[in-house]
């Protein structure tokens, strides 16, 4: 009985599912098999990346060297804050403030494009440096990673924007639907927390 | 007066031709096992074509390659030229079907239509004519066969990017649609389909690696991705031809 009045058990189990509470996978259930496909799809490019890491241990080392910490950092920050943004927009629809919540997934959404538009700056340096797809293993990886993490990031910018559509929109909006925009750009966000330091960072 | 409600329908009603509901849905739904049992044994069995063979081979040995296995490569052609039009059947059960939709105009049907009819020569057809093409003269120039080989197979597996649009489209339609015609996950799988064809970009580019026409990535993790789609793809239609009644009429 002590449980059940003790504020700090409480809010430590207010994650967990209990009979008669209203707790719920957030948003609309099929998004969960697509992030869980995702993960299971990108495990397999960071182990095919892996092994050519260890096969190829110099030219990767090297290769490394002419990529920008300081930018892929700096992209790690923009998403991270997008990701604050699109969070608060989820608090703020659950609280029934829509106006406040489609200010922040506009936010969010000016962050994502900010990480693609950086991504460019990025991908034009290397060009201009003569690294392309074809220069060697670890610069098909990079490109291929970065790529396809990139047309991630662009198809959630539309999924932000359908949330904002909903938002703005008349009538009260649908939680279970930004919920679910949001699921998927955490998605987004969190992959590209694995992405950052396999190329950048590992040695 | 026994009056039930069922008998309560309008007192008029043209005949009941058919005896089963959607019947030319039906048809069409059985070709798909057919096509596809023919699709594995001409690719996997008759040309050799999956899991395909290296990018990497010397000449000598897509020579022997596609000269020891000629007669098998003369079947395979000869089957698909006669099957592959069973492909557009299904096309049809899915166009059917995305007309019910409430909320995806008609538009998004014929689009996937028209892409999937893009996409089938090079993803289908060519790759089983340039290997035809390779064996049809025994003491053709070893240079030449090479390029056929090339062409076969950067096709079979290169030209995946044109299914793009037609994954796109589906997935935009399943998101649009009210009715759930098809389960929302049917959606979002589709977009790895899309995901799958971009990793087909490098085999232009590497002959060997995960990014091969054979690698890992883009051969093996596009090719599961694919067979589950088409598999789950149809499961929903059986479904969805199911539960359709059959007096429906479509916008």
């Amino acid at each position: 009985m002590a449980n059940t009045t003790n504020p700090g058990l409480r809010a430590c189990t207010q994650g967990i599912s209990i009979p008669g509470d209203t707790a719920h996978l957030p948003g609309d259930s099929s998004i969960w098999v697509f992030v869980i496909g995702e993960m299971v799809t990108f495990s397999c490019y960071f182990a095919a990346y892996l092994f050519d890491h260890r096969q190829l241990h110099d030219v990767f080392l090297q290769s490394q060297g002419y990529l920008s910490p300081n930018l892929g950092a700096l992209n790690t920050l923009v998403l991270l804050t997008s990701s604050l943004f699109v969070a608060l927009s989820v608090h703020a629809t659950r609280a029934g403030d829509s106006g406040v919540a489609a200010r922040f997934v506009g936010l969010g959404g000016a962050c994502g494009a900010g990480f693609a538009c950086i991504k460019g700056v990025e991908w034009h340096s290397e060009l201009a440096k003569g690294f392309t797809l074809g220069t060697n293993k670890f610069f098909m990886h990079y490109y291929m990673l970065t790529g396809v993490h990139l047309f991630h990031v662009l198809l959630g910018l539309v999924f932000l924007g359908i949330m904002w559509r909903e938002l703005s929109g008349p009538g009260s909006p649908r939680v279970r639907l930004v919920e679910t925009g949001a699921t998927y750009w955490h998605m987004v966000d969190f992959l590209w927390i694995i992405i950052f330091p396999l190329l950048y960072l590992l040695r | 007066m026994t009056d039930t409600p069922a008998m309560a329908a309008p007192a008029i009603q043209a005949p009941d031709l058919t005896r089963t509901k959607n019947l030319d849905q039906w048809i069409c739904w059985w070709s798909i096992p057919v096509f596809y049992n023919l699709f594995g044994i001409v690719f996997v069995y008759l040309a050799r074509l999956m899991p395909p063979p290296s990018p990497g081979l010397t000449t000598d040995q897509i020579i022997h390659f596609i000269r020891s296995n000629a007669t098998h490569l003369q079947i395979a052609i000869v089957t698909l030229s006669l099957s592959l039009g069973l492909a557009s059947l299904s096309s049809g059960i899915i166009v059917v079907q995305m007309r019910r939709m409430k909320g995806a105009g008609p538009a998004l049907a014929y689009a996937y239509l028209a892409a999937l009819a893009v996409a089938a020569l090079p993803g289908c057809l060519f790759c089983g004519l340039m290997f035809a093409l390779a064996a049809f003269r025994p003491d053709r120039d070893p240079a030449l066969v090479v390029l056929l080989y090339d062409m076969g197979l950067l096709s079979f597996v290169g030209s995946l990017g044109c299914f793009i649009v037609q994954y796109m489209v589906f997935a935009i339609a399943i998101f649009l649609d009210e009715r759930e015609i098809f389960p929302k996950w049917l959606g979002y799988m589709s977009i790895w389909g899309v995901v799958t064809e971009l990793l087909a970009i490098p085999i232009w580019i590497f002959r060997s690696g995960p990014y091969a026409w054979n690698g890992l990535i883009s051969f093996y993790l596009g090719t599961i991705i694919f067979v589950v789609w088409e598999f789950c793809l149809v499961v929903s239609l059986y479904k969805a031809i199911k539960t359709q009644p059959s007096q429906e009429v479509l916008a």
